[in-house]
């Protein structure tokens, strides 16, 4: 557990970066700090590691203060990674790697072991290793920065905007690589960005600093979201929070109906009585395997024929009923022409369409319910 | 043009050139040594303490802009008229250019490398010589090539004085009124320092490559 | 000590501030020497710089020739200058040219192309024409540079005309040549001693001029 206890940080000429700072940052989970630029968070960051020293107060790393351990000592069981990577350049990628393990000392063939397996944790190809940084694109290199930050596998791991340099494609992979990392490792990860969708994606715990180094809100990020404290967090995490919190409702709540799902192969009159069964104008069709092919209006259909040889408007994207949230079967409904979302299993199979209205009354409902509970909390 | 040129004299004086071709080396590649070990740890505490930086580069900037015949003739008082008269002067020179590339080099290590090494535990001398060092190898060696250069054609003025290598062909040349032999000597210094200068890219080629250029 | 004392000795003597032979007489001949030889190859060197900078092409010729004219010994090449066209002033002074063309081109180029490719692109957008690039905004934020290029090929001229002594030319070179030829090592001193002031006063004298001309770049 990584504690700041009434942290303050005053340069010689003035400014203060960091205002009386407080937080308890838990083992094992991703803790973010975010905020404008000048909100102290990067120099919050280093104040862990002693490459920055707090003016007043202290930063405990399970409970003893940072500043009675030797720096060097210190920084070698905390891992740091940083916007530009920073790999030494005379150095191959596995030796890169390698380096906090050299440093401890451990045997070379070890640590290269060490090494290459990291480089395969991160998806990276073995060809890479002895090759040198100015050979690697900017997303291989920061995940050359990750492995290194692993090598030598300490607790604690501090991340000082590693993402902000790449471009958004690889940014989000490289994103969804760190969730999958922590899944396998619980590490302790203090990640600092100013972007609050990157916080909201990444935090179990996000703290907001504002401009002068004082802690707005520290919060998960549902509760960011749902009660932002003051104007400043809420102007700060953005117009649609709303629908953003809607990610955090899982979609498995919705009742998803199945009659309005209709075979390739069925006929044209079998699909007319389907759709007056169910009350509804809108069919979807769907292959042998359960696929979804398109939507079908049921007043157009004509006199004769099988479904499957018709014309069908496109489904947009499905969502996945089991595993995905509220927001995305959201998107699914609103891309669809008939105002249903198409929700599938894991194999791709239809398994029910449910309407843009419940939806919404489900998201009011669980909103409601979390209101209520966060009511009783405070 | 080739009426000038006695082919003959040069074709037979084979030896002569070759004695002069290692005078001239002795005298040219010393200094550069000479220079490279004073001017790494002076770089170094240039760095370490930016105030001294100042005064040293206006120091060897003065003493750059000294007319090298004056510094081997006012160096005949002390070290006569021996290989060390030459020898000091080219080693100050060599001075005034390494010491910038070195202070230069070791400030060309990227933040984010220097960041990140400090963060790992990177300190004091190890982080010297195991990180800033290695990276300012292609800028200390680009001043490097120049020293080296400059000094193989500097050592021949130090025949005014007896003492310059290849450039004894220049004198003798000159007071024969042969210009065969001077040619002869300017061939063999322009020769030596294209090779001296491709000998170290290719060093440098070995000891860098990591280095896009 | 000995140097100085030698020097002192040398210099006090009236005799020496008389006659062609005197101090005053090779101090102005070595001035004049070098001051032509600067201004000629500045008049040749800086417009070819300015030219290459600023287009870009045979830029491998200013950037070659530095490391060409450094491997060049002087003294063989002035004297086969002068054993092709005799003693005398044009010969030497065609030779002191040569070697001080690469400097200042090698800078003034280099002056121009460190000039800030956004800052002349946004002076191209605002209308300018490639002339007014050049004159109002390269060269005025390549001075520093370009004065830097100059300093260097006056020091390299007082040097190599010095040793241009050698081969007849006047100058301060003659007392350390001819000190030599007799055996006179007051003269031989004195003469040293001179040349190495000559060649701190002109270098003092150019940074100088770059602190004052580069106060007025900021000050811009």
């Amino acid at each position: 557990m990584i504690t700041f206890e009434n942290v303050t940080k005053r340069f010689p000429d003035g400014t203060v970066a960091v205002d009386d700072l407080s937080l308890q940052m838990p083992d094992g989970r991703i803790t973010v700090l975010v905020g404008p630029s000048g909100c102290g968070k990067t120099t919050s960051l280093r104040m862990i590691n002693r490459m920055v020293e707090p003016t007043g107060g202290a930063v405990l790393l399970d409970g003893v203060d940072v500043r009675t351990v030797d720096p060097p000592a210190l920084r070698r069981g905390i891992g740091y990674v940083i916007q530009h990577a920073g790999l030494l350049p005379h150095r191959t990628i596995v030796d890169n790697i390698a380096t906090v393990p050299y440093l401890l000392g451990w045997d070379k063939r070890r640590a290269r072991d060490r090494a290459m397996e990291l480089l395969e944790l991160l998806g990276l190809p073995a060809t890479v290793a002895r090759r040198y940084p100015y050979q690697l694109s900017g997303g291989q290199q920061q995940r050359v920065g990750v492995a290194r930050a692993l090598a030598a596998d300490p607790p604690v791991i501090l991340m000082d905007e590693p993402f902000s340099a790449v471009d958004p494609i690889v940014r989000k992979s490289l994103q969804d690589e760190l969730l999958r990392l922590q899944g396998g490792l619980g590490k302790t990860i203090v990640f600092v960005t100013h972007d609050i969708d990157e916080a909201i994606k990444l935090g179990d715990q996000i703290a907001i600093l504002r401009q002068g180094g004082k802690l707005a809100q520290f919060d998960r990020p549902e509760q960011l979201l749902a009660t932002p404290h003051d104007a400043f967090v809420e102007s700060f995490i953005g117009v649609d929070r709303g629908i953003r919190r809607l990610s955090f409702f899982p979609a498995e709540e919705l009742e998803l109906r199945d009659d309005t799902v209709v075979p390739a192969a069925a006929t044209v009159d079998a699909a007319r009585q389907a759709a007056r069964a169910a009350g509804e104008s809108w069919l979807l069709v769907v292959d042998g395997e359960r696929r979804p092919l398109g939507w079908l209006l049921a007043d157009a259909l004509p006199a004769a024929g099988h479904v499957g040889e018709l014309d069908l408007a496109p489904y947009g994207h499905p969502f996945q009923a089991h595993s995905d949230s509220l927001r995305a079967a959201l998107d699914s409904a609103v891309l669809s022409p008939a105002g249903r979302a198409v929700g599938v299993d894991q194999d791709g199979g239809v398994v029910g369409t449910v309407s843009q209205a419940e939806i919404g009354e489900v998201a009011r409902g669980r909103a409601g319910a979390q209101a209520e509970r966060s009511e009783a909390d405070a | 043009m080739s009426d000038w040129l006695d082919w003959d004299w040069l074709a037979s004086h084979g030896e002569l050139f070759a004695a002069l071709t290692g005078d001239h080396l002795y005298l040219s590649i010393l200094p550069v040594i000479g220079g490279l070990l004073i001017s790494l740890p002076l770089g170094l505490a240039c760095v370490r303490w930016p105030r001294i930086y100042p005064p040293v580069l206006g120091t060897t900037s003065v003493l750059y802009a000294l007319p090298s015949l004056a510094l081997f003739v006012l160096l005949i008082d002390f070290t006569g008229f021996e290989p060390l008269t030459v020898m000091i002067p080219l080693t100050i020179y060599t001075l005034s250019v390494l010491v910038p590339n070195v202070v230069d080099g070791l400030r060309s290590v990227p933040d984010p490398v220097r960041q990140a090494a400090t963060a790992m535990g990177f300190a004091g001398i190890r982080r010297l010589l195991q990180v800033e060092l290695p990276i300012a190898v292609p800028v200390i060696m680009a001043g490097l090539r120049v020293a080296t250069v400059a000094n193989i054609s500097l050592v021949s003025v130090g025949a005014i004085i007896g003492i310059g290598g290849l450039g004894q062909l220049f004198t003798e040349g000159f007071q024969r009124g042969f210009p065969t032999e001077i040619a002869a000597g300017v061939a063999l210094i322009v020769a030596l320092a294209v090779a001296a200068d491709a000998l170290l890219v290719i060093v440098q080629r070995v000891l860098t490559p990591w280095s896009r250029a | 000590m000995t140097i100085f004392e030698l020097t002192w000795r040398w210099m006090s003597d009236p005799e020496q501030w008389q006659g062609p032979d005197g101090i005053p007489a090779r101090l102005i001949e070595h001035l004049w020497y070098s001051a032509l030889a600067l201004a000629i190859a500045a008049a040749i060197a800086l417009p070819l710089g300015l030219f290459i900078g600023h287009t870009r092409r045979a830029a491998f010729l200013a950037v070659n020739s530095a490391n060409a004219a450094r491997a060049l010994p002087t003294l063989g090449l002035l004297m086969l200058v002068v054993l092709a066209a005799g003693v005398g002033l044009l010969p030497v002074l065609v030779a002191l040219i040569a070697l001080a063309i690469p400097p200042i081109l090698v800078n003034t180029y280099a002056g121009i192309r460190a000039v800030d490719a956004d800052v002349v692109d946004a002076s191209k957008g605002v209308g300018m024409t490639g002339m007014q690039v050049l004159t109002k905004v390269e060269m005025p934020l390549a001075v520093p540079l370009i004065l830097l290029g100059l300093r260097t090929a006056a020091i390299q001229i007082v040097s190599t005309a010095t040793i241009a002594a050698y081969v007849s030319l006047g100058g301060l070179g003659r007392f350390i040549v001819d000190g030599l030829a007799r055996r006179d090592y007051e003269l031989v001193a004195g003469g040293a001693v001179l040349v190495a002031l000559l060649a701190v006063v002109t270098q003092a004298a150019f940074v100088l001029l770059q602190r004052t001309t580069s106060a007025k770049v900021r000050g811009t």
